[in-house]
């Protein structure tokens, strides 16, 4: 699958631009701040997911009272319309051939993306929010229907959490009746996002490795699920077996211990346990892999942390590959120059046998081997092609 | 800003929901220039409806009376009551002309962001209904038919509660805590169904809905 032309209007700092794009590997360049990464960003809310960095408020031009994308994707040989439009504070219209679609989200049917920026690379040292993050996106990403479970999820830890809050004031009536009533929805929706991440993180894991094998030349790379409440203990490296365990079973282990911290939850005012603390876990062993596996959160090289993260990114593009039968679109955002320079040549490499590739650079000297079959140029919101 | 009282206007009209400060003042101006008569009749159907309206006695459905026009009307089946969130609810359920027997409003449903528990909803006069003791026989005695009173109350034989709190997580969380507190008193609590939505596409429909819809299946044959 890949985006042939996207136009823009009204897009951050673009009034009216349009791009045409190879279906291989295409480099965006420019001076800081002209709008590179902008560009990249159209490319990724086509998937529907909206922006990677930022609400959609942020991406209709100053002045403007909307944004509009129209793209034109080719998928299977068949060439589709993709049009989008963002109202700030009336949402979004999605519309797939000139039909109107139920919601934005179901762009993600069409046109599925990977984007990677710098705060990717920072992925496997930074918060557990970040990886839950990531994990939560591809679950998503790996079936868009899982969406409305998130989003289940997200308002349901937000409710009981309001009401342990409010648990321990004198005037909170009724309490413990309706505590029970929260209790039942947060592990049945705890449950069912658990159920997800495990699997697709069982589904990911072969590639993580494979790719951080690939990209750091040798040493192993293991994933696994840190949680707290979870039983068996995660900490085995156990994914694939993770992966096969039901959701029913998952319930019934999150329930018995929401039970047993009950007064303790009552007194703390939140939610202690369940997957909104749970963590994405990476592990590292060096010396050609024959070493112990350390936390690469705590123990890594900071290049050796980055290695991570790119290799979980490609890992990512793999899966959905080998999952949906095409090649997500791969966006680059400025990541070649936070290489060293062996990474990059095998990146630039890499990169060529994964389909449509969308990177931006600020520094044409750090693209040595990248060899784009286009390059546009961005100044000032203004567009121009080369080759 | 403008001067005086269109301001003060605008500022009214952007208490209410659904109207921005945008809206509030074209609203606003639109009012400035109709004519005297038709801005009169608007200013009275709002002074009327707070001084007519108010809520029925027995199930809080908006009625100009005592009793809403559902609880008065002897035709109904009082062995079933439907309780739902708002008003409007009920309207959206009689354009079926599916169900014939009584309403309960709860006025709203739990929401622990809201601040709104049980106790801020019309939960314990529901619990009040179903209790096989008769409630204390009404005033209005010819308006409901001679059926308000004694064991005739049409609430004391209540078979079954029909529970038609949104397909939300509130609502879930509110039919979830009703159905725990009247399982004791040996009533049936149903839950209205929610699945796909009739002309809709499949391909379309988000996971929880259509896992909804797989626990809710209904056998054809066999």
């Amino acid at each position: 699958m890949h985006v042939a032309q996207l136009r823009l209007t009204d897009f951050r700092n673009y009034e009216s631009e349009t791009a045409e794009l190879s279906p291989t590997v295409n480099l965006i360049i420019g001076a800081n701040a002209q709008g590179k990464t902008n560009l990249l960003e159209a490319v990724h809310c086509l998937g529907g997911l909206g922006s990677p960095r930022a609400p959609d408020s942020a991406l209709v031009r100053d002045g403007a009272e909307r944004a509009v994308l129209h793209g034109r994707v080719v998928r299977d040989e068949r060439r589709i319309r993709v049009d989008l439009e963002l109202r700030p504070g009336r949402g979004a219209r999605a519309l797939l051939n000139g039909a109107p679609l139920p919601g934005t989200r179901s762009l993600g049917e069409v046109v599925v993306t990977v984007f990677f920026g710098p705060d990717d690379l920072l992925v496997v040292k930074g918060s557990p929010e970040g990886r839950r993050r990531f994990i939560d996106d591809l679950v998503v990403k790996l079936r868009p229907a899982r969406y409305a479970l998130r989003r289940e999820w997200e308002r349901v830890l937000k409710q009981r959490n309001a009401l342990l809050k409010t648990a321990r004031r004198a005037e909170a009536r009724g309490v413990n009746e309706t505590l029970e009533v929260w209790d039942d929805a947060f592990c049945r929706a705890g449950a069912a996002l658990t159920a997800a991440r495990l699997a697709s993180l069982a589904l990911l894991a072969p590639y993580v490795a494979k790719r951080y094998e690939a990209v750091a030349g040798g040493g192993r790379l293991e994933l696994s699920y840190a949680s707290e409440w979870l039983e068996p203990a995660p900490s085995d490296g156990a994914l694939q077996r993770l992966g096969a365990i039901d959701e029913a079973s998952i319930q019934g282990v999150l329930a018995n211990r929401v039970r047993e911290l009950r007064v303790r939850e009552i007194e703390r005012g939140m939610s202690l346990i369940g997957p909104q603390r749970d963590d994405l876990v990476v592990r590292l062993a060096s010396g050609g892999g024959s070493g112990p596996l350390l936390d690469a959160r705590v123990y890594a090289s900071q290049g050796d942390q980055r290695t991570s993260a790119l290799a979980l990114k490609l890992a990512e593009h793999d899966l959905l590959t080998e999952t949906l039968g095409m090649s997500p679109v791969l966006l680059l955002d400025d990541v070649f120059s936070e290489l060293d320079g062996a990474r990059r040549r095998w990146l630039a490499d890499t990169v060529r046998d994964m389909g449509q590739t969308v990177f931006t650079s600020a520094e044409p000297g750090t693209l040595e081997g990248t060899d784009p079959d286009r390059i546009i140029a961005v100044r000032a919101g203004r567009l121009e092609a080369h080759g | 800003m403008y001067a005086g009282p269109i301001q003060d206007l605008i500022d009214e009209l952007a208490q209410l929901p659904g109207i921005g400060p945008k809206s509030a003042q074209r609203v606003a101006f639109h009012l400035l220039k109709a004519t005297p008569s038709d801005a009169r009749r608007l200013a009275e159907s709002i002074i009327e409806v707070k001084d007519k309206v108010r809520l029925c006695r027995r199930c809080f459905n908006v009625a100009d009376r005592e009793l809403c026009e559902y609880c008065r009307d002897a035709r109904r089946d009082p062995t079933a009551i439907c309780v739902v969130q708002e008003p409007p609810d009920i309207v959206a359920i009689e354009r079926t002309r599916e169900y014939r027997g009584l309403y309960h409003v709860l006025q709203g449903a739990i929401s622990p962001i809201e601040g709104i528990g049980p106790a801020e909803l019309r939960t314990a006069e529901l619990l009040e209904r179903l209790k096989t003791i008769p409630p204390s026989s009404p005033q209005d005695g010819q308006e409901t038919n001679g059926l308000g009173s004694g064991s005739n109350d049409p609430d004391a034989n209540v078979e079954e509660v029909i529970i038609a709190t949104n397909p939300n997580i509130e609502g879930e969380a509110t039919a979830m805590y009703l159905a725990r507190l009247i399982s004791p008193l040996g009533i049936l609590v149903t839950r209205l169904a929610s699945g796909l939505p009739v002309g809709g596409d499949l391909e379309y429909a988000d996971e929880v809905t259509l896992g909804r819809a797989f626990e809710g299946r209904r056998r054809m044959s066999g």
